[in-house]
């Protein structure tokens, strides 16, 4: 299907800015997944939360009502990420402390399948739960930005996911240089690579965890609460998202948080740029072709390191 | 509302002294007005959730009015009594749901639901076998297709409204504009619904009948991810009109944002779409009525000249903006199952069957809530029924065609 | 591995409680809504059992089993809509379309492990979703048969189904315990305790790996077409989404994973349950039954981390006397093979290394090694952490080919073959971290060493005796592995090594983290192999054990070879003092021990 250069440029486009959307959720995982080399199937749901926090913080009587459409939703974004940390911290410390690290560490799998059954518990709590707090109704966040656009040339860029690319850039700038150069952030990779020495290094390998989980969810809530300015959503709605967040973490590199950040990005730019050459209807099994194809040609993916050793 | 076997048989063994008394109540006093059950299966939980709560709020408040109306008369007074169960996030549920309804109520006379194309599907086989007479406002036509007896399809085929929605639109443009459309943009999501409408548009030769050639004709997987690529085809195409068929209303809300986006919002493109999620608040409430202005969709039900009343009634009831199609069937279905009994004089099922499939109404209750005769073909589909038209103005969506039963006048967007 | 009775019981159990549930279903359950939440219990059993196969045993887990189960789901239900084809018929071709898929995702995808491999396997389910929705295949109702509807598998009484999954679930139980007992299962859970280490013991993992996948997916996609009889109507997410993939998981580590009744366990408990909750819950106040579910299932993960099943079993177990001594345990002398005395010390050439070279990224782990171990003796390899010790070995056993130069064991070139191939030409290997199976006795985690030589299971056995005897374990041989000390784990894994008679051993620091007097015990038997003709390469740290215990040493530095020679030679060589030993090493020379 022949395709023209401004079809071409406007699908990249497209797929940077919804990528950049994808990117920051993985960051999320990709810190969780990195540091506690857990699975998080509850994930998407930690999105969901994030998308209605920034919903109650805008909307109606909603705090943030009085900054107006256009900085309301970004704050909203912003305050969702300490909200679901809140979160996630209290869910860390009573329940899934108990099947991963240093408090799984004994058992047969170090807890791997205490791990799965409880995020996919947590997940379904939290979208049934989601469910009778929020009720059905879609809703989103109300910002004219999802329907105005700045252009290049013929290439139109719609502002609210601009935005959003613009905050997601910066937040992985700025998780990259919390992961790298404060102690609390290498104390963080420390506990992922070797638990053990972390130990041994006086590093409280739960608490880094429960730090690593935390933020990791506190993160994608943000990203949801940035989606939420331009896509309506439910309680159900994270299911949709955990199968990209997992293909983007993997194909930029588990334990590489520079490389979830690509990843999601790259994922983006496949489900966007796919529609140029295949039908549209095969979007996503475009992006799992690429996902296996990288698993297959270099499984630590494009920024990770080999970590399964003899 | 629903009691399972095990919940009644523990109460009934551990409340024996008390049960007694009310049985030889029920013994000695003549006028104790008995029940008569019917069904609902709906998403409750899930993510369509939203639409169980519609149907249930229409069927709730039939099933409240018909009772203080007087019940069924040819029952002496017989009550409605209508269970629910919820069809949840997948088919198995929904088969299971149907299967306890029978199970635990064999005394059921009819039911409806359970709204998603595939739920229906699987619910209806249990019921079919069960001899159970069965309504439903899904579209598919694998659901009438079946060579089943008990089923009956309160909305016209999907492939019918079809070959109905285009050349309406078209006269309607024609009349509005003096201009005939020649081409035509599609853009449907892969649901079974649109891919029946796209069906026929494609390969059953809709598009030709009514002269018009496709420049835009995409189909997506919900959930849409972002309506770039597929607007900036209609961008370049510029067809004289676009045919949205998407079945989410999240869907919705993105291709109309980019329609705006792209310049083509607010009258520049027409729209015509096919469906009810194209008339829901929540549709209202995310993008706000500027860009629904003119936007047409052809729908199996909507409110109609001469439910003004019961509209009131409605909104007052849930505190709903306005009633939806999803609310005038889950009210029109008990409806439909009251006349049948009326009919039947029996609470039979069989019998409530064979009165649905002599049915023949134009005035009544029933009637009122569907638009056309409700009139049952040997395969379960209704026949001469008007493809009703909705058009959003000023923030509601009112029915514009067909003109007898219109609530407004329709108009063609222009530039 | 069970013995012949306790598999016979097993199979008595599985049929007895077939005929239970037939007998309880067809008197107490009347009403067809049961019978059909039964039949649905039985089937969902079945998949996790499936999935149990592959992953319960192997480790290697699955998130994406729903791609053989809506597989076969599609094809009983294009069979009948487009052919006409009975699910008589197309129901056990769907064991063929699994097995055809398991061989074809298998092939590349077990090159990849851990959570890379669970994934991927997410992926192709999923990504078929798309392309099922794409071929227009959104919803598809099998055809009501009027006429002849026993003749397509539609029954009027809901029990014709029960019996039909009954009858699916007691194959799956049989085929699960067949695979438990017989080497294919020994094999699988070796691969789960120590992949390398079983490859190294001459297991070939890929093919057990590929047939466990095959077969898990024959059952599953068997499983997944009678769903599909049974439900009617077949949509892609519903046979294909991630819900399947996660309720096959669920049951399974809820009720046991690895375990025979662990599956059953699960799906007996946890889908009335959730149909229940739906029932009781759902219009009451819709979402509460995914919340108490959630919460349920949390709660008992949390009680039981493996699962009900072990769970209750460590409870009994503990509860049981203190094991007897095994009647069936041989004595001494009489029942364990001969050993076979190898030549002593021929002086001809072992192993020979030439040029061998590897690099990993721009890293040159090991260059130019060249090394020649003449037959008989005791050899040590030393060297500071990162100097390509562990690497060396890892290229000789054939876990990493090396990008030059050759290998040549017994005249043999051996440069580019798998481990087990290897191994079967006589080399053993002995890993630095040791993890048994901690259920299992010392016998049974040591039996699978002797699968390549041993024609039945009655020789592996008597093979497995006689390498615990050698290494002075054999009166532990019926001795739970969960129990064991430090020394007696490392012999173990030493007598694992033995079993199939190796020519040459390659342990792996053996002698880390002992203390002195287990060191002794350990000193001893490595001396003793060595009389009996075995040619030891050793990597170790502990300097006095090494420097009394080998004839010759050599030192790796940064992945080349600076010194070889006796061990009161090497110690005194200025290269090897400045890499490792330090100064004070040169003045504590021992007079090396024979």
């Amino acid at each position: 299907m022949p395709f023209s250069e401004v079809d071409f440029l406007q699908a990249l486009a497209a797929g940077i800015l919804v990528g950049s959307a994808y990117a920051l959720m993985c960051i999320g995982l990709g810190i969780i997944f990195g540091s506690m080399n857990v699975i998080n199937f509850a994930q998407g749901d930690f999105l969901m939360l994030g998308m209605y926090a920034a919903f109650y913080l805008t909307a109606g009587y909603g705090v943030l009502a009085f900054l107006g459409p256009y900085a309301g939703p970004i704050a909203a974004a912003f305050l969702a990420g300490p909200v679901v940390f809140a979160l996630g911290w209290v869910l860390h410390r009573f329940i899934v402390s108990r099947v991963t690290g240093a408090g799984a560490a004994q058992t047969v799998g170090a807890g791997a399948y205490g791990q799965i059954i409880v995020t996919l518990g947590i997940s379904l709590i939290l979208q049934n739960g989601g469910l009778i707090l929020f009720g059905s109704t879609p809703v989103g966040v109300r910002t004219p930005l999802s329907r105005q656009s700045w252009e290049i040339g013929d290439i139109l860029l719609n502002q609210a996911r601009v935005v959003s690319f613009l905050v997601a850039v910066t937040l992985a700038a700025g998780m990259y240089l919390f992961l790298s150069h404060t102690r609390l952030g290498k104390g963080l990779r420390a506990a992922a690579d070797n638990p053990q020495a972390a130990i041994y290094m006086g590093i409280e390998v739960d608490r880094a965890h429960r730090l690593a989980w935390s933020i990791g969810v506190g993160i994608t809530a943000i990203a949801g609460g940035l989606v939420a300015t331009f896509q309506t959503f439910q309680p159900y709605v994270g299911f949709d998202f955990v199968i990209v967040m997992y293909a983007g973490v993997v194909l930029g590199g588990l334990g590489s948080n520079f490389g979830a950040f690509w990843g999601g990005l790259l994922i983006g730019i496949v489900q966007q740029m796919s529609t140029l050459v295949l039908p549209y209807q095969l979007q996503n099994t475009a992006i799992f072709v690429v996902f296996l194809l990288i698993i297959f040609l270099r499984p630590q993916g494009i920024f990770g390191r080999l970590s399964e050793r003899a | 509302m629903q009691n399972s076997p095990t919940r009644r048989s523990v109460t009934a063994g551990l409340a024996l002294g008390a049960v007694s008394l009310p049985a030889l109540r029920v013994g000695t006093a003549s006028a104790q007005a008995k029940l008569v059950k019917i069904a609902m299966i709906a998403p409750l939980s899930g993510p369509w959730a939203r639409q169980g709560q519609l149907l249930r709020q229409g069927a709730d408040m039939a099933v409240e009015e018909f009772n203080s109306q007087g019940g069924i008369k040819s029952l002496g007074g017989a009550k409605l009594e209508i269970i629910y169960a919820d069809a949840g996030d997948n088919t198995e549920k929904a088969k299971n749901a149907a299967q306890r309804l029978l199970s635990d109520h064999p005394d059921l006379v009819g039911g409806s639901g359970a709204w998603l194309s595939s739920f229906t599907l699987a619910v209806t086989e249990v019921t079919e076998r069960a001899q159970l007479p069965w309504l439903t406002l899904s579209y598919s036509d694998a659901i009438t297709n079946r060579g089943f007896k008990f089923v009956f399809q309160t909305s016209p085929t999907a492939e019918w409204q079809a070959a109905e929605t285009l050349p309406t639109a078209l006269k309607l443009a024609e009349h509005a504009t003096g201009k005939r459309p020649k081409t035509i943009g599609v853009i449907q999501d892969n649901t079974a619904s649109p891919v029946s409408f796209g069906k026929h548009l494609r390969e059953g030769g809709g598009l030709e009948k009514v002269g018009l050639k496709a420049t835009v004709d995409q189909i997506f997987t919900p959930p849409l991810s972002d309506a770039t690529p597929l607007v900036d085809k209609l961008r370049s195409a510029k067809p004289d009109f676009l045919l949205l068929l998407t079945s989410a209303m999240p869907d919705c809300k993105l291709v109309l944002e980019k329609l705006d986006e792209f310049k083509l919002g607010k009258g520049k493109m027409p729209l015509v779409g096919n469906g009810a999620p194209f008339g829901s608040p929540e549709l209202l409430n995310t993008i706000g009525p500027e860009l629904l202005e003119g936007m047409l969709f052809s729908v199996a039900n909507w409110p109609l000249k001469g439910q003004e009343e019961f509209i009131e009634r409605f909104k007052k009831r849930t505190g709903e903006p306005f009633a939806t199609q999803d609310a005038l069937c889950g009210y029109g279905d008990v409806a439909i199952l009251k006349e049948a009994l009326e009919a039947a004089g029996a609470a039979d099922k069989l019998k409530v069957a064979e009165a649905i499939r002599q049915m023949n109404l134009t005035t009544g209750p029933a009637a009122q809530f569907f638009p056309g005769p409700i009139k049952f073909d040997e395969k379960g589909r209704r026949q001469d029924v008007p493809m009703i038209f909705a058009q959003w103005q000023k923030g509601v969506p009112l029915t514009v065609f067909p003109e007898d039963r219109a609530l407004a006048k329709p108009f063609w967007p222009s530039v | 591995m069970r013995t012949r009775a306790e598999a016979n019981r097993q199979r008595w159990a599985i049929l007895g409680v077939a005929a239970a549930v037939l007998v309880l279903s067809f008197v107490l359950l009347k009403s067809a809504y049961y019978q059909l939440v039964l039949t649905q219990v039985l089937l969902w059993a079945v998949l996790s059992l499936a999935w149990n196969i592959l992953c319960g045993y192997s480790g290697y887990f699955s998130f994406g089993h729903a791609g053989f189960w809506g597989l076969g789901a599609y094809t009983v239900a294009l069979g009948m809509m487009y052919f006409d084809l009975s699910p008589w018929i197309s129901i056990p071709f769907c064991a063929l379309v699994g097995a055809a898929a398991g061989a074809i995702i298998g092939y590349p995808t077990f090159r990849l492990r851990g959570h890379y491999f669970a994934l991927a396997m997410l992926a192709y389910p999923l990504a078929t979703l798309y392309v099922f929705q794409w071929l227009g295949y959104q919803e598809l109702t099998l055809p009501m048969k009027r006429e002849a509807p026993l003749l397509y598998m539609q029954f009027e009484d809901p029990r014709g189904y029960v019996v039909l999954a009954l009858g699916l679930l007691v194959v799956a139980l049989l085929i699960s315990l067949k695979v438990e007992n017989s080497r294919f299962g020994m094999s699988l859970m070796a691969i789960k305790q120590n992949e390398p280490a079983a490859e190294a013991a001459g297991i070939n993992t890929w093919r057990w790996k590929m047939l466990a996948l095959m077969l898990s997916g024959a059952l599953a996609a068997v499983a997944g077409g009678l769903y599909a009889v049974i439900l009617l109507v077949v949509t892609p997410e519903t046979v294909f989404g991630m819900l399947v993939s996660a309720q096959a998981l669920i049951l399974a580590l809820f009720g046991g994973v690895g375990s025979l009744w662990g599956p059953v366990i699960g799906a007996v408990v946890l889908v009335p349950l959730a149909e229940g909750l739906n029932a009781e819950l759902g219009d009451v106040l819709p979402g509460i039954q995914g919340v108490v579910y959630g919460v349920a299932i949390i709660a008992i993960i949390l009680l039981a981390p493996e699962g009900v099943y072990w769970r209750v079993l460590d409870r009994f177990s503990k509860r049981a006397p203190a094991a007897e001594p095994p009647s069936q345990m041989p004595a001494r002398a009489t029942n364990i093979a001969p050993l076979p005395r190898a030549p002593v010390s021929t002086g001809a050439d072992l192993l020979v290394l030439r040029d061998i070279g590897i690099s990993f990224g721009g890293l040159r782990a090991l260059d130019g090694i060249d090394l020649t171990l003449p037959e008989g003796g005791l050899y040590g390899i030393i060297g500071p952490n990162g100097a390509g010790k562990t690497t060396l070995f890892n290229v000789i056993n054939g876990f990493l080919a090396s990008d030059s130069g050759a290998i040549t064991f017994a005249g043999e070139a051996i440069t580019g073959l798998r481990p087990n191939q290897v191994c079967r030409r006589g080399v053993g290997r002995t890993f630095q971290v040791v993890r048994a199976f901690p259920r299992m006795s010392v016998l049974e985690n040591v039996i699978v060493g002797a699968f390549i030589r041993a024609p039945t299971d009655a020789v592996a056995r008597d093979m497995a005796l006689a390498a615990l005897d050698r290494v002075g374990l054999v009166d532990q041989a019926e001795k739970i592995a969960g129990g064991l000390t430090t020394r007696e784990l490392r012999l173990m894994e030493l007598a694992r090594a033995l079993v199939p008679h190796p020519r040459l051993m390659l342990l792996d620091e053996t002698l880390a983290g002992l203390g002195h007097d287990d060191l002794g015990g350990i000193l001893g038997v490595i001396r003793q192999l060595r009389a009996e003709g075995i040619t030891v390469l050793i990597i170790e740290h502990t300097m006095h054990a090494m420097v009394q215990l080998v004839d010759h040493f050599t030192v790796l530095d940064h992945g080349r070879l600076i010194a070889t020679g006796r061990p009161q030679d090497v110690v005194r060589d200025s290269r090897v003092i400045e890499a490792y030993l330090g100064k004070k090493w040169s003045d504590r020379v021992a007079v090396p021990a024979k």
